[in-house]
């Protein structure tokens, strides 16, 4: 990547405006110019970059957040930090939207008795707080006092860990809904680790998947796309990998597979015993030791008809998959580890896990010395523990901060009753108001990441740090900096020395200084870290270290039979997944994933429930009836059903997430929460329940989609070929006919009107749909830097969303199979748009872009209808965000009004940017040097943007690609916009 | 056309029975005329003021949206125009033609070409996006030197719309120059100051005659091509696009065709009523609407045969995307509105070959009236249906229009009754002098001395 060195230069310059930053007041960025006694590095009109850490989930991604004028307005990847590579996801990008979020909790809140709640000062609050632990304290009582937060690591968990045991308090629960605890208990059982590895998949050459989707939500998905797209281009080496997908839904991830098989929820794990049992069959040599016991015992009762007539499929099919495992050269199998998804989520992963053990060559693709962070939060035994002290009373004091399981946690548990009516005082430190929070007597805000002081420590190695990237909005604090004074207050300063977090933060990463035993200064070493957003192994790059090979057991619990068969219970089987936009749901509040259309069913705002249309049929189900889901313990709920060949008969799919009472504006729904659904198990376990029954309530609701058709109409669109045609094609190396927007292209006999002369530069963009894995991130990247507004569920009903960039969605016609189009302004060279507008509102630029004038656009809207990729909106209404969502507006781009037409201007200002910069530098501008916010942002670098008049751009060479073609090309616009074919291998 | 002649077979005409019959209808008006024509002004008032409601809030409050951006306001410009074609059809190319069947109908279908145009100038600021500035769409000099896209179908538009606005009202208005001076000469007070400002001083000198008949002619050859011209111009707003559908060879004399069919039906639309209230069944014979209604069966079977040829083109294109276009048209969400338009303007002209059926007054009404609902639906499958479902499915959408749509639809038809009404009571109806000219000479010597 040509722009390393540009941003690593803008970051040290950054570093200085940090202190500026972090001191400020609480309104800092609420005003811009003047400056009457200007902050030493703000130069009004100029951009600083901090390096800081998305700590959306616990991947732990680096992210560069860009400060303009005092105000943070667009976060990127950092392309240093090891997980990441430079690209965000589509909640990493919105991480800007909790920041400005207007429903935050702007000061500290005290609600009295009588439920009235009213505005304190910090100054109160810490006293009131301080007092109630002092006379626990007292009494003897500190250890009821409960610290209960979201997953915390490096420096943070250190302070919270110290503070507790200073102050002699209770026991800290990590609480997350997703936390993969049936992997780790599996990868416990093979590895004798409790912990969450880490996969090297782009060094696999087979992938098959238990319903894990690494491309959207599973532990590191930013990192996992990026590494299924070496995996897929052979970049990691050898041959173009193969990718099998075993789950009941057709998701995100299953949509990039070769071969969606589909399962009942529970069935995974059949499906892994059967190839499991077919290698054995097949004489494929079991290693020795104590995996062949362990294998022999898994085994045991079972056959190959017994297996596929509970899973349901075809024995072709386990065999067919066996003897892609038996040939590939390193196969990899994962597994989702997650209740929700699978009911035998640790089965599935255990023998998944066996499945990589049996090779050497799969074992060095899982890393167990670098296994997650998120393996560390606490188990759901110990929060059920909690929530029954709780209903004991033993719990006197209950500190919230970042966990909302009042939210999550199964309903027969009881929290939010006990919250209620039991003793226990919550006090919460959440920056967001949320469910829990609600029953909270006290509320001391804490800032969010981005206004605070941090590390991260996503796995061994990597330690990302956080700084603030602006100052604070509201009047909060810093969880550190509230738990460092409330600990001042109760013990003095000899106890608690640090006077802020930022002062502890150092303190502690002296300490990683000294270990790591470098010769520089802790100062220089410091101010590097920062600039470079942490500190992690050089040369790592996620690489992977010894494996652990030895020593596999089956584990204490034999891998018996669970009685639950599958297919044999009456009823649905509930699959609750975690979403691309909202994960578990606490991203629920931000109008850009709210708005960001579901990959597969492209729905926005709202839930629903998926059911096979065999199933809907039988039960004469239509699209968007309402239906009453009832489990088997008696719990309803009503969402609108959506039929489709997307899950396996048998199944409802609901999507994670939505349903929030407490959350906020846009989180708030009519819907129930579909975690409300979810029972517990035995021993403090999930269970997503079968046996579920459907009633029609005769009710019906439009879904607010996106997409008009959900197939392509043989329209060749998004186009797919097969790997051997693929191969065939590669072996000829003709490259495609395309009509380039170049004066090459230009054709009397076909063209009216003469070429465009372009003198130095010729935007353009490569997609790559083989790399497309249809996340969003390119689209919610694309709303955040170009102030694209968002419109709101009713608008979207009525066709009338704003968004610049889509990623179209298409069912295949025959196979239930998905391909992602994403689809923007095309660029033309020949543009339809340019010729119809009365007033040149849509205008050619020499450097080929097709600019709209907004202030010359006079809303005709023909340019619109003229599209043949439909990619122009109109501003309907003048759209407005609420404060202080309207800080977020990038300044480089002008908002627009009611009555112009927009679209996509491949990010021009990031185009006069670059040329601004190269034009001082006194040369051209440098391939890779321009990356508009979606390229910018692609996990898998689907996207490539450059110049097509340098011969040697990447561009310009994936255009010859043998898989080039362009979208409605006979209609010779000449699109800027060369799309490259998917490649299917048929399995 | 076979030219008859204007006189009926039963009374005879004469000079004076002219005069009466066309300034009787000129008398005080009636209670109920003023309460119909309050109704119609308060219609307009509603439709200007959901006008300005939409400026104010953004056209989102009308029901267009992402992909049919186009939605009945242009449907409602399109048919307007249509309206205002057979006006300047029967007035000039009819004159042109020496069909004498049309110097009866001749001022009111002008005045309905007026009427229409001026609506239909007005819907494409009604949907423009910000109309505040519309006038950037005239090619007028500034210090900018920013003139607009000559290569754009709308800038044609606008000059075609204002350069027939301007040559039909012109032809209209000098078209009744001896008339105003006669009625001038028949009233007196303000009235007769009124008029005698709008005759322009009309003498009824030889000189005089020879100008006007001059200037008359001139603008009849003036205004024939731009009847074609004007439908041609409109129908490439809709062929010059790439829209499956649109894009088409077929669209200008199908659009001219069409307009043709619409306006014809308007006409007998609006004659029949103001003859029956007029009396003025002696003016404007039951021949005379007979044979519009065979203009009709003409007009209609153009129309049929286009609709027709559409089919056979986009199947005989081999493009899948133009061929799907009209199978959707046929079968798809718009399919009522498709059948709506072929039985309406293709089958019920039909009728019209039966003489009982073009001689009957109610027959000719209603079918007048499913022409026009039929010619009106025809812009709405062109604009809308084709919009809905264009090249890329994901972003095919339906388009129901809202009711600040309906309201400013209902707005415009208000305006015209409005305008056609005051037209009807203040200004002569039927060319009296043409009238006159018409008659045989036996019967203009029945009345001497009484030539104005």
């Amino acid at each position: 990547m040509a722009s390393f060195r540009r941003r690593e230069f803008l970051r040290m310059v950054g570093l200085g405006g940090t202190v500026a930053a972090s001191g400020c007041s609480p309104d800092s960025g609420l005003k811009l110019i003047p400056y009457i006694f200007p902050p030493k590095d703000v130069v009004p009109g100029k951009a600083t970059w901090y390096a800081t850490t998305c700590i959306e989930c616990a991947a732990g991604c680096g992210a560069l957040a860009r400060n303009r004028d005092g105000r943070v307005v667009k976060l990127e990847g950092n392309p240093l930090h090891p997980v990441n590579l430079g690209a965000l996801c589509a909640r990493g990008q919105a991480a800007l939207q909790g920041l400005y979020d207007p429903d935050r909790v702007r000061h500290p809140m005290l609600r009295r008795k009588d439920g009235s709640s009213g505005q304190v000062t910090w100054e109160e609050a810490e006293r009131l707080l301080a007092d109630w632990i002092l006379e626990l304290s007292r009494k003897g009582r500190g250890e009821r006092v409960v610290f209960l937060s979201g997953l915390l690591t490096g420096s943070l968990l250190d302070l919270v860990t110290e503070w507790r045991e200073k102050l002699g308090l209770g026991e800290h629960l990590m609480y997350e809904v997703l936390s993969y605890e049936p992997l780790r208990r599996a990868t416990s059982r093979v590895f004798g680790l409790e912990v969450i590895p880490s996969y090297r998949m782009d060094r696999a050459d087979l992938i098959i998947s238990f319903g894990a989707d690494f491309l959207g939500t599973w532990i590191s998905p930013v990192q996992y796309a990026r590494q299924f797209a070496l995996f897929r281009s052979g970049e990691g080496g050898g041959d173009r990998g193969l990718f099998v997908y075993v789950g009941p839904r057709l998701s995100q991830t299953a949509a990039c597979a070769d071969l969606w098989v589909s399962v009942r929820p529970g069935s995974q794990r059949l499906v892994a015993l059967g190839i499991l049992l077919a290698l054995r069959q097949k004489g494929i040599s079991m290693a020795p030791g104590p995996l062949a016991g362990a294998i022999a015992q898994l085994l045991q009762g079972w056959t190959m008809e017994r297996i596929c007539q509970e899973a349901r499929v075809e024995p072709g099919e386990i065999s067919r998959l066996a003897s892609l495992w038996a040939s590939a050269k390193r196969p990899l199998s994962v597994a989702s580890g997650l209740e929700f998804v699978d009911p035998h989520a640790e089965e599935t992963a255990f023998v998944a896990q066996i499945l990589c053990a049996l090779r050497p060559e799969s074992l060095q693709l899982l890393d167990l010395e670098r296994p997650w962070c998120l393996g560390r939060s606490s188990s759901l035994a110990q929060v059920h523990s909690m929530v029954e002290k709780i209903h004991r009373d033993e719990v006197d004091l209950l500190l919230v901060h970042g966990a909302n399981p009042a939210f999550s946690l199964p309903e027969d548990w009881g929290l939010e009753e006990a919250l209620l009516k039991r003793k226990v005082k919550v006090v919460s430190f959440s920056a967001f108001p949320d469910e829990i929070s609600s029953a909270a007597s006290l509320l001391m805000p804490s800032s969010t990441p981005l206004e605070s002081w941090g590390d991260w420590e996503p796995h061994p190695g990597v330690r990302g740090l956080i700084q603030p990237v602006m100052g604070r909005i509201f009047e909060t604090r810093a969880l550190g900096d509230i738990l460092l004074g409330l600990g001042r207050r109760l013990k003095g300063h000899t106890v608690f020395q640090e006077e802020s977090l930022e002062e502890y933060l150092r303190k502690k990463w002296m300490g990683i200084h000294s270990a790591q035993g470098a010769e520089e200064s802790f100062g220089s070493w410091w101010v590097r870290a920062l600039a470079r957003g942490g500190t992690w192994e050089e040369g790592t790059g996620g690489e992977v270290a010894k494996v652990l090979g030895q020593g596999i057991s089956p584990g204490p619990s034999p891998p018996g039979v669970d009685p639950r068969l599958d297919g044999k219970q009456e009823g649905f089987q509930l699959m609750v997944y975690p979403t691309i936009q909202f994960l578990d749901g606490r991203a629920a509040n931000r109008t850009w994933l709210q708005e960001l259309p579901d990959p597969v069913t492209q729905i926005t705002w709202g839930s629903w429930v998926e059911l096979n249309t065999e199933d809907a049929s039988r039960l004469g189900i239509q699209l968007g009836g309402l239906l009453k889901i009832r489990s088997p313990r008696g719990r309803t709920l009503e969402l609108a059903a959506y039929p489709t060949d997307g899950v396996a008969p048998g199944t409802l799919a609901i999507p994670m997430g939505q349903g929030h009472k407490a959350m906020g504006r846009y989180a708030a729904s009519v819907q129930g929460n579909p975690l409300s659904l979810v029972e517990s198990g035995e021993g403090g376990r999930l269970l997503c329940p079968s046996g579920m029954s459907l009633e029609k309530t005769g009710q019906s609701s439009r879904f607010s989609n996106t997409d008009g058709s959900p197939i392509q109409h043989n329209r060749a669109l998004a186009v797919a070929i097969e790997a051997a045609q693929w191969r065939r094609l590669l072996e000829q190396g003709s490259p495609p006919k395309l009509r380039l927007p170049l004066p090459e292209a230009y054709d009397p006999a076909e063209d009216f009107y003469p070429s465009h002369r372009h003198l130095q530069y010729r935007w353009a963009m490569a997609v790559d749909l083989d790399r497309c894995v249809g996340c969003g991130a390119c689209v919610v990247a694309c709303s955040a830097e170009n102030n694209v507004a968002m419109v709101g569920r009713q608008l979207v009903l009525e066709g009338r969303e704003m968004h610049w960039l889509r990623i179209e969605r298409y069912w295949e016609e025959k196979t239930p199979r998905i391909r992602f189009l994403p689809m923007l302004c095309q660029h033309c060279d020949a543009a339809p748009c340019e010729s119809v507008c009365p007033v040149y509102a849509p205008h050619h630029s020499p450097e080929g872009l097709n600019n709209q004038v907004y202030n010359r656009c006079i809303g005709t809207r023909f340019c619109s209808q003229n599209c043949p990729y439909k990619v122009r909106r109109f501003n309907w209404f003048t759209f407005s965000r609420p404060e202080p969502l309207n800080l977020q507006l990038n300044p480089d781009v002008t908002v627009r009004q009611k009555g112009v037409m927009e679209k996509c201007s491949f990010c021009v200002q990031r185009i006069v940017e670059a040329k601004d910069r190269a034009r001082r530098e006194a040369r051209g501008v440098r391939d890779g040097e321009v990356t508009p916010a979606c390229v910018q942002t692609c996990p898998t670098g689907a996207l490539v943007f450059g110049n097509l008049m340098e011969k040697e751009s990447r561009v310009s060479r994936l255009v010859k690609d043998v898989r080039a073609y362009q979208v409605l090309g006979h209609l010779n616009t000449k699109p800027a916009v060369i799309y490259l074919k998917r490649v299917i291998n048929e399995i | 056309m076979k030219a008859e002649s204007a006189q009926p077979q039963g009374e005879i005409l004469t000079y004076r029975k002219v005069q009466e019959l066309v300034m009787g209808a000129m008398a005080r008006p009636g209670r109920l005329y003023w309460v119909v024509v309050g109704v119609c002004f308060m219609g307009l008032l509603y439709g200007a003021s959901c006008w300005a409601y939409q400026i104010l809030t953004g056209m989102g409050v009308a029901g267009i949206m992402h992909p049919v951006n186009w939605g009945i306001y242009l449907v409602n410009f399109v048919f307007w125009v249509g309206i205002a074609h057979s006006g300047t059809l029967i007035s000039a190319i009819l004159y042109l033609l020496r069909a004498r069947w049309r110097t009866s109908i001749a001022r009111a279908a002008e005045a309905m070409t007026v009427f229409a145009v001026m609506i239909a100038g007005l819907f494409p600021f009604i949907h423009l996006g910000r109309v505040w500035i519309f006038y950037w769409i005239i090619p007028y000099p500034n210090q900018r030197d920013l003139w607009p896209n000559f290569q754009s179908p709308l800038v044609f538009d606008f000059l075609a719309i204002s350069t027939y606005l301007t040559v039909s009202s012109m032809f209209w208005y000098s078209g009744m120059l001896p008339d105003l001076a006669a009625v001038r000469d028949k009233t007196s007070g303000i009235r007769k100051k009124i008029y005698g400002l709008l005759s322009l001083g009309w003498q009824g000198t030889h000189e005089q005659w020879r100008h006007y008949s001059m200037a008359y002619l001139l603008f009849a050859a003036f205004a024939t091509p731009l009847v074609i011209s004007v439908h041609s111009v409109v129908s490439w707003d809709f062929a010059l696009s790439i829209v499956p559908g649109w894009h088409s060879t077929i669209f200008a004399p199908y659009f001219v065709a069409g307009a043709i069919h619409s306006g014809l039906a308007m006409v007998l639309t609006l004659l029949i009523p103001l003859r029956r209230i007029f009396h003025f069944e002696v003016l404007i014979s039951t021949e005379t609407l007979e044979s519009i209604a065979k203009t009709i069966v003409l007009t209609g079977l153009i129309v049929g045969y286009s609709y027709a040829v559409e089919y056979f083109m986009a199947w005989y294109s081999g493009n899948m995307f133009e061929w799907d276009t009209f199978i959707w048209r046929a079968v798809g969400n718009y399919a009522p509105q498709f059948w709506i338009m072929v039985v309406c303007n293709v089958l019920a002209p039909l009728l019209f070959f039966s003489k009982k059926i073009r001689r009957s007054l109610a027959w000719l009404f209603g079918i007048a009236i499913a022409v026009n609902i039929g010619m009106w639906y025809e812009r709405f499958v062109i604009i809308v249906g084709s919009m809905a479902h264009e090249f890329v499915p994901y972003a095919w959408g339906l388009y129901a229009p809202s009711w600040v749509e309906l309201s400013i639809m209902g707005g415009s038809f208000c305006m015209f009754f409005f305008l056609f009404l005051l037209f009807g009571k203040f200004l002569p109806t039927v060319s009296m002098s043409e009238m006159k000219e018409a008659l045989g000479a036996p019967a203009r010597a029945c009345s001497p001395g009484e030539r104005t």
